[in-house]
């Protein structure tokens, strides 16, 4: 698994050259400052990391890491770093992308990714609108929220991720914000030294076409860490009792973590291939089991 | 005695008629005769009509030939389901259970009068002997051996191997249906010549028995893939069965998705870390991956998408064969995605090409579609041992350690492919993307930029135009009359090529393998001198066809002869069209193109 690290690591050994295309003060540079903070402390090389996304602003943020990138298609981020995590379970793999990608266009992928635990840690950049498109609902915008498809104001009842993923039975669930930068590197390493699926919602604003009160300075004074709370991060029904708030309080820290992992899907495949091993043949024997008989 | 024997048999889904057909061409493949097997079902899940065919031959089987010489219906509501997939001619014999109570002059055919109708006590026998209507696929075995000489022995081994499990009452009954069978068919002789040719002499190493999904899937074991992705569709699901049987044991994993684009974006996933990957699926599923594959496109990633045609659009007709996925093949996905496309003719090409899809995929890079068909896909074959050590296997190309250095995983080279990382390789990160890049991967909108890469991507596949070995020709080179066809109709037309040959027409015929990227210069010498001709389809719009007209000289002679899948096109008719385009060209007359449509 983890390779020992040959020397330690900096968090400016995860930053590339290339200059993110994010508007000035967005949300997403405090959320790839905290994963170059949290990559450096676990200190897997770079090359032994694949962060895969989707599309949108934030989905980016692979190409201003070191590590191996690919920035797919709108909504299929999930499937894509399961195939990767299946065919290399070494790697580290990150995914990461915004509400629209992860929970319109990718929803129905969620589930599965969940139910499958394979060990990802999957970073929500949830800024309530679409940006890149240039400001239309998403499906984390709150309802009535006036945007350039919705004039008159939206009609629909939002998405709740943390409480989506906590029903479909994720192991680990956790928010946090840039306006805490020190507490959102340590929630995303925690993720990421999580043995199995890892869900981190980050409130990450929009400041060209998020709301108002959704901006970093309001987070500031809104924001309340469940550990000061003496939330049991052990506790499920809690968990779920305090994501439903989603949208009003704003929650930082670790709301779920199952404190016996399930097995990950990877370790049930390499068991499966171990007992199967056996049973191969040479390739180039493949044909014989059809030999008419 | 004769060479070939084509049996057509139908029945409730109960009556397992299906299951005897294979168990006879079990018998038949182990005496040393060549056969294909097809089955046809309507759409119920459980029950329903079912009905089998098989060709029976001394010599080696290209297609599942045309009218019957032996039609067996259990009972006539369902056998006349199968309408044209299930013709009977004057020369056929009709085997029909008596319990129809339909004299043998009013059978409910249209316009045909077969040479010999018996109806036999069937499903009586079967009661009688076995004490069950099950065993009538029993007695319709017993008449068959009886009749045509088919593999007496091998059949009833293959009958106690598979009731010995049931008890010996059971066995027993099958054991005397069986033997009534052959009884029935001693005591009411047809005419000698029915009965078919002792088997010649085989060659070494045992015959294959499979169908095409099985070859493919066993292709692409034997061609190293280590992943696939995909999701339940008809009729492409046995490739994930095998698979999934299978893959495990050579350290490769299977993924059953939540949805096709799931399934392929594990795939595309798994070949960006290094893997050999796989996807399968049938139209529908297609038209859900058409954005992955203009991703491993642009991305540059190595991909075998396998298509089993079934009739569209849509969910159209799950069950039965077609060729009208050809446009989408070649041409769905945004912007200038280009893609080889590959198409296999029987089960025993399926090897072939499949290993030929994956040495593809990773040898250019590319995303690339094999078009296996129904038919193909779910018939049995009877194959000769594949000398599998004889193919090679292309594996992509990596960087070298100096290329490491320095790492440019787009670079424009000048076979416009360039070496390919994967994660875990030091020095080889890299930003892969759908987003247009640089050399290095970097995203940009730069326009010039955008026609080189455009360029390299589409360039880098230019060597396939000239792989000869993947188109099959035959007949007269300096023939002024041409056939074309591919996929699962090539075995057919390489039957009316042979069957027009005899008859002293010059023609030829071209079967491309590959579909695209066009060949032109394969094209262009195969047109040479041709005058008139077919391009033989099982689509509506005759897709290949038109394909064609916008990319190649195609002579105004060729016509395009077409039919909407679950339609057999049939030998004699093709030989009927060839011999009036030879009496046209004889009496100077060139036939006019179709008129295009709309």
């Amino acid at each position: 698994m983890s390779t020992v690290a040959e020397h330690e690591y900096q968090a400016k050994d995860y930053k590339s050259d290339l200059k993110p295309i994010w508007c000035p003060s967005c949300g997403d540079f405090g959320v790839v400052s905290a994963i170059y903070k949290a990559l450096a402390r676990i200190g897997r090389p770079p090359h032994e990391i694949a962060f895969v996304s989707g599309i949108g602003c934030s989905s980016r943020i692979p190409g201003y890491t070191t590590a191996y990138g690919f920035n797919t298609v709108h909504g299929r981020a999930l499937p894509i770093a399961q195939g990767i995590k299946l065919a290399n379970p070494d790697l580290l793999v990150l995914v990461a992308g915004g509400d629209g990608d992860g929970f319109s266009i990718g929803g129905g992928h969620v589930p599965h990714a969940v139910r499958r635990n394979l060990d990802l840690t999957y970073i929500l950049m949830d800024n309530q609108i679409y940006g890149l498109t240039k400001g239309q609902l998403s499906p984390t915008s709150p309802r009535g929220l006036k945007t350039a498809s919705s004039i008159h104001g939206s009609l629909e009842q939002p998405v709740n991720p943390l409480l989506y993923v906590l029903g479909y039975g994720a192991s680990f669930v956790a928010q946090g914000t840039p306006a805490d930068m020190p507490g959102l590197a340590d929630i995303i390493e925690e993720g990421i030294r999580y043995p199995g699926f890892a869900f981190i919602n980050v409130q990450s604003p929009c400041v060209t076409y998020g709301q108002e009160d959704q901006q970093l300075r309001v987070h500031k004074q809104k924001m309340q860490s469940l550990k000061d709370l003496g939330h049991d991060a052990t506790d499920r029904l809690k968990a779920m009792a305090l994501a439903q708030e989603y949208g009003q309080s704003l929650h930082t820290g670790v709301f779920y973590r199952n404190p016996e992992p399930p097995a990950t899907f990877e370790s049930a495949v390499k068991e499966l291939q171990q007992r199967l091993l056996p049973e191969a043949h040479l390739r180039v024997d493949i044909l014989k089991m059809f030999q008419a008989k | 005695m004769r060479n070939d024997l084509i049996i057509g048999m139908a029945g409730s889904g109960g009556d397992g008629i299906i299951s005897a057909g294979e168990s006879l061409m079990t018998a038949m493949a182990i005496e040393g005769y060549h056969a294909i097997m097809t089955k046809s079902f309507g759409s119920q899940i459980r029950g329903g009509e079912s009905s089998c065919r098989l060709r029976i031959s001394t010599d080696p089987v290209r297609s599942l030939g045309g009218t019957l010489d032996v039609a067996v219906a259990l009972n006539w509501e369902d056998f006349l389901r199968f309408g044209s997939e299930l013709p009977v001619g004057g020369r056929t014999v009709v085997i029909y259970d008596a319990n129809t109570k339909v004299p043998p002059d009013k059978l409910p055919l249209t316009e045909v009068r077969p040479a010999v109708a018996i109806p036999v006590p069937i499903q009586e026998t079967a009661r009688q002997h076995a004490g069950t209507d099950k065993a009538k696929n029993t007695v319709v075995l017993g008449l068959l051996a009886g009749w045509f000489g088919l593999a007496r022995e091998g059949v009833l081994a293959g009958i106690r191997k598979k009731f010995s499990k049931k008890g010996e009452q059971v066995l027993q009954g099958n054991e005397q249906a069986f033997a009534a069978g052959l009884e029935f068919a001693a005591a009411h002789p047809i005419a000698p010549d029915v009965v078919i040719a002792p088997p010649k002499p085989a060659k070494n190493g045992k015959t294959l028995l499979l169908d095409g999904n099985e070859m493919c899937a066993a292709g692409a074991v034997f061609a190293g893939c280590e992943f696939f992705g995909g999701y339940p569709i008809t009729p492409s699901s046995e490739i994930m069965h095998f698979l999934s049987k299978e893959l495990w044991k050579h350290g490769g994993t299977v993924l059953q998705a939540e949805d096709e684009i799931a399934g392929i974006g594990a795939a595309v996933g798994a070949s960006f870390a290094g893997k050999k990957a796989m996807t399968a699926t049938s139209g529908p599923g297609m038209s859900l991956k058409t954005e992955m594959l203009g991703l491993a496109s642009i991305a540059e990633l190595p991909l075998v998408c396998v298509n089993v045609q079934r009739g569209g659009p849509s969910t159209g007709i799950p069950t039965k064969s077609e060729q009208s996925d050809l446009f989408q093949a070649i041409f769905s996905a945004h912007g200038d995605a280009v893609r080889p496309v590959l198409a296999p003719t029987s089960v025993q090409d399926t090897f072939r090409i499949t290993v030929e899809a994956f040495n593809i995929a990773e040898g250019y890079q590319t995303p690339v579609i094999l078009l296996s068909d129904q038919e193909i896909a779910q018939r049995k074959e009877t194959v000769p041992p594949i000398n599998t050590s004889a193919y090679h296997v292309i594996n992509r190309r990596l960087p070298t350690r100096s290329e490491l250095e320095h790492y440019v995983r787009f670079r424009i080279t000048d076979s416009g492919v360039s070496p390919i990382s994967y994660p875990g390789l030091k020095g080889g990160n890299y930003l892969a993307s759908g987003i247009e890049h640089n050399e290095k991967g970097a995203p940009t909108a730069s326009g010039d930029v955008h026609a080189r890469m455009n360029d390299k991507r589409i360039r880098k596949l230019t060597p396939l135009k000239h792989r000869r070995d993947l188109f099959d020709i035959e007949g007269d080179h300096h023939a002024p009359l041409a056939m074309i066809s591919w996929g699962s109709l090539a075995g057919m037309a390489s039957e009316a090529l042979e069957r027009a040959q005899e008859e002293g027409m010059r023609v030829k015929l071209l079967v491309p393998k590959l579909l695209f990227p066009i060949a032109n210069e394969i094209y262009r010498d195969f047109f040479t001198g041709v005058k008139a001709g077919l391009i033989v389809e099982q689509s509506h719009q005759g897709q290949l066809y038109r394909v064609l007209r916008m990319y190649v000289d195609v002579p105004r002679g060729m016509q395009s002869v077409t039919r909407s899948g679950a339609n057999p096109i049939l030998v004699e008719e093709v030989v009927a069209r060839l011999r009036q385009l030879t009496l046209d060209l004889q009496r100077g007359r060139v036939p006019e193109p179709e008129p295009q449509l709309g």
